[in-house]
């Protein structure tokens, strides 16, 4: 495995956590569902998607990218859909009141 | 300290969690929590205790997975059973 | 290094069960639950049992969270705790106790590992080489046969007892581009995960639970309506995983004498045949447990 994937390989992971950390504060932080919607969505998918492509650096194989792909796009699928289910979900139960 | 020993420590600790709640607690719910993690407890001590020379033997393994499908069933019925004396006390 | 790893990962564990437990809020409490099965997932994998970690993530997690989650807006709310400070004291002083007192005796318990070497010594006749997927369908087929009629059992008290059908509602437009690529790939991914099971962690349960996850996105997106007639379809699909292995079992015992010892040679097509039928039947199971099953009405 190269130095230079190494190096990049660490790079991405330490920045997939910071934006993590930084998805968890918003959480931990915001005010509002919506807002805390932003954070989760937003920040957990990009946070996973560079720890993901960091792990892949790291191993060196072609084979780990390609699975590490799939959990990126389901992950991200996922996520995106489950927003749009809690929003949908929040926004009819505070227009009912 | 070895790893063992700190998931043997992490199973017995869930393994008194769920026991705790379990004896204090009145909510269906929350006690069919209990009892899976309880579940989980005991097979984090089964497995750790599995490994032997960076190898895990294969039939506690067998006998976790087993164990989880075994769990999901007791869990299904159980919930179900609570709802229908939920819904018992109702009439 | 990886002692950091599993110290951070066991105290994460520990406080979100702890977490989970001591919530008010119900929905909370099944979040936590989840993300302390993901957890416990990672932590299989750091002891070295990635088919279990498959089946948690998938079963322990996934679908005991969907479950919980369906009853946690059904069932009644209740006094949390009733009982008094000292009761609880006592209680969790046991408790300690008694864990203490499991940890001690695991840590020094002596005993010969005398599994590993008969596995290995007979892995090469399995007919699979990974030794979890031979242990669960050849050594010990009879316990997963018993597994199956458990599996089998819970649904007939779902069957007896009949808790409502979850009745999908309206989830809107993103739905259908969702279910449009996750059930082909749960499908996918399910048989995947069946064919690799012979060789590296994989199998019957893990693509059985994917694909009941497939098709409880069909039936709460609304795809696929729970109408009585599907689910009678799939009580029947759950009773063929039974019926073949019920079947292989009895003609293993016609053909070689002793019920469930596969002729010399062929084990691999008996544990694939199998294990096929496990897959769809586990899916149908998992599903029906979390619809309940219809009853026709008493005409």
């Amino acid at each position: 495995m190269t130095p230079i994937l190494y190096v990049l390989g660490l790079t991405l992971t330490t920045a997939g956590v910071g934006f993590l950390l930084i998805a968890a504060l918003g959480v931990w932080r915001l005010p509002d569902v919506m807002s805390r919607l932003h954070a989760l969505t937003k920040a957990d998918t990009a946070g996973l998607t560079l720890i993901a492509l960091g792990a892949a650096c790291l191993t060196g194989r072609l084979d780990t990218l390609l699975a590490l792909g799939l959990c990126i796009i389901l992950v991200g699928l996922s996520g995106a859909t489950m927003g749009h289910l809690i929003a949908r979900t929040h926004l009819s139960e505070t227009d009912s009141e | 300290m070895t790893s063992d020993l700190i998931y043997i420590c992490a199973g017995s600790g869930l393994v008194g969690l769920a026991l705790y709640r379990l004896s204090t607690c009145r909510d269906m719910l929350l006690r069919v929590l209990s009892l899976n993690v309880l579940a989980v407890g005991v097979a984090m001590l089964f497995l750790a205790s599995a490994r032997h020379a960076g190898i895990t033997d294969a039939v506690p393994q067998a006998f976790v997975l087993t164990g989880i499908v075994v769990l999901v069933a007791v869990t299904a019925a159980l919930l179900a059973l609570a709802e229908r004396v939920d819904g018992q006390d109702d009439e | 290094m990886s002692l950091a790893f599993d110290i951070l990962l066991t105290i994460g564990i520990f406080f979100t069960a702890a977490a989970t437990l001591g919530m008010r809020d119900r929905v909370g409490s099944v979040v936590g639950f989840v993300v302390a099965g993901l957890l416990v997932a990672l932590s299989w994998v750091r002891l070295g049992a990635p088919d279990v970690a498959l089946a948690e993530a998938a079963i322990g997690a996934g679908l005991t969270g969907a479950l919980l989650l369906r009853s946690s807006g059904r069932l009644k709310p209740v006094e949390r705790l009733i009982s008094p400070p000292s009761h609880r004291f006592i209680v969790a002083l046991i408790a300690a106790a008694f864990a203490g007192a499991l940890a001690w005796a695991v840590y020094t318990a002596s005993g010969a590992a005398l599994y590993p070497a008969l596995v290995s010594e007979r892995l090469a006749s399995s007919g699979v080489t990974n030794p979890v997927t031979a242990v669960l369908l050849n050594f010990r087929a009879w316990d997963t046969l018993l597994e199956i009629a458990v599996l089998f059992a819970a649904l007939i008290l779902v069957r007896i007892v009949a808790p409502a059908v979850p009745q999908p509602v309206a989830l809107g437009e993103l739905m259908l581009p969702f279910a449009r690529i996750i059930v082909p790939m749960c499908a996918f991914l399910a048989g995947h995960l069946l064919w690799q099971g012979a060789s590296v962690p994989g199998g019957a349960f893990q693509a059985g639970a994917m694909l009941a996850g497939g098709l409880l996105v069909l039936m709460l997106g609304g795809f696929a309506a729970p109408t009585p007639r599907l689910m009678s379809w799939g009580a029947m699909l759950a009773l063929v995983g039974l019926a073949v292995f019920s079947l292989a079992a009895l003609g293993a015992e016609v053909l070689t004498g002793t019920l469930l010892l596969y002729p010399d040679g062929t084990a691999k097509f008996w544990i694939l045949g199998i294990e096929a039928a496990l897959t769809l039947s586990i899916a149908a199971m998992l599903c029906l447990l979390f619809c309940g099953v219809p009853r026709r009405p008493l005409k």
